[in-house]
């Protein structure tokens, strides 16, 4: 049982991270981890925050041959664009509600969005799992997010909204409603086939930076959509 | 799908671009980049990069040159399948790769079970080598983890220690401080809380 208390499933996390679970307990954690964005992001805390620890193994060199044992192997074995790949055709495949709220969507946007140029779809999802989170809809110079699950911020968080061009840094689309929704008519940045839409968990009143603080919980890619 | 045919097209000049520039690419961050759009050449210049670190990383764990070669094996496997899951909005590159390989040495390590591994003659006794909490110089570590680690108990510090860098157990810890394993079990949980409460802003 992951515990329902942020606290103790924050230990849970850190314990898992740190490797001293009975192996059933972290087999139980890893099959939640898709499923569970707040464990998720748990993970990724500890994960990230323990690093620097692992620099006291000191530095070894492995036995020859190692890499051509690996390279022997990576035809067998899924080749990544072929995962991302499947990633994108498992877009597709989501539950029959999803995809009626995604169609509701695009059709609401088509009717707001001003006829001429190219529109775009994003699907955002929990990285390493295939539900849609959130559905975005872009042209025109605008954009129209909405919640297509009951996702919700942990406590006292709130949801920030992310563009990321290709090759560049996070641009904040804003909060996100508790309602889930959000219609800019302006965009910091132009829209593209290939700009990464991204949710990440900040302070209610957004990152204090301008750039992602909290962990990413939602992820999905613009592609062309006439 | 023709769209997604033209930004196929688009990925292949973008990777055409990449595999001459890997050379110069010091950043793992970049080259899982490159490894999620499917270049193999920038899963070898990661290994060029990153295998040193990571398999001293295992070997710590592992305290077997061949278990610590396979499970570093496998974890470079796991990235060529699993590159598309890394966000690096999450964490860092290198985080996430210390992650992949310290999993794969924890498993080899319980699967095995850690008596096999220290009856190895040619190996040592796990007793007689340095207690890397005792031995922790913390001027290597910086900034925030640092800091934090020092408003630890000493007992809740060496069990954070001993699990995250020597991939000790709560048994293993209890054996090794000679400590009742429910002790060992709430030094963890505490040590944890308190860094949790240090480390969040």
């Amino acid at each position: 049982m992951i515990p329902e208390s942020p606290e103790q499933m924050h230990i849970l996390a850190g314990e898992y991270v740190l490797g001293v679970l009975e192996p059933e307990i972290a087999r139980e954690i890893e099959a939640a981890l898709p499923r569970n964005s707040a464990l998720a992001a748990s993970v990724a805390f500890w994960q990230e925050r323990l690093h620097p620890l692992s620099s006291l193994a000191a530095s070894a060199e492995p036995p020859p041959g190692l890499w051509q044992r690996i390279e022997s192997r990576l035809d067998a074995a899924t080749p990544a664009g072929s995962a991302r790949l499947w990633q994108s055709v498992a877009l597709w495949r989501w539950s029959t509600a999803a995809a009626a709220a995604i169609a509701a969507c695009l059709a609401l946007y088509i009717a707001l969005a001003p006829t001429s140029g190219p529109s775009y779809v994003a699907v955002l999802h929990a990285p390493q799992q295939a539900d849609a989170a959130f559905v975005a809809t872009g042209g025109g110079g605008g954009l129209l997010l909405r919640a297509v699950a009951q996702e919700k911020p942990p406590g006292d968080r709130g949801f920030e909204l992310w563009a990321i061009p290709a090759g560049a840094k996070p641009r904040s689309l804003g909060v996100i409603p508790p309602d889930g929704r959000v219609e800019l008519g302006r965009l910091p940045v132009p829209l593209a086939a290939g700009t990464t839409l991204a949710i990440s968990i900040e302070p209610k009143t957004g990152s204090p930076t301008g750039q992602p603080t909290g962990p990413v919980v939602f992820v999905g890619t613009l592609l062309a959509a006439q | 799908m023709d769209k997604m045919a033209v930004s196929m097209h688009g990925g292949a000049q973008a990777r055409a671009f990449m595999e001459q520039n890997l050379a110069t690419i010091a950043s793992p961050d970049e080259l899982i980049a490159a490894v999620q759009r499917g270049s193999r050449a920038a899963l070898k210049r990661l290994y060029e990069l990153e295998s040193r670190r990571l398999y001293g990383i295992a070997l710590r764990i592992a305290r077997r040159p061949d278990v610590a070669a396979d499970a570093l094996q496998d974890a470079f496997i796991q990235v060529w399948q699993n590159a598309g899951s890394f966000s690096p909005m999450r964490g860092s590159a290198a985080a996430w790769l210390t992650g992949i390989v310290r999993f794969r040495a924890l498993d080899a390590v319980r699967k095995l079970g850690r008596e096999v591994l220290t009856d190895d003659p040619t190996l040592g006794d796990a007793v007689d080598e340095p207690d890397p909490a005792a031995a922790i110089d913390f001027k290597l570590l910086q900034g925030a983890l640092q800091r934090c680690l020092e408003t630890l108990e000493e007992k809740q510090r060496r069990c954070i220690v001993l699990a995250f860098v020597d991939g000790l157990s709560h048994a293993e810890i209890a054996a090794r401080l000679t400590a009742p394993l429910g002790s060992v079990k709430s030094w963890v949980r505490r040590g944890l809380l308190s860094l949790r409460s240090c480390l969040e802003p």
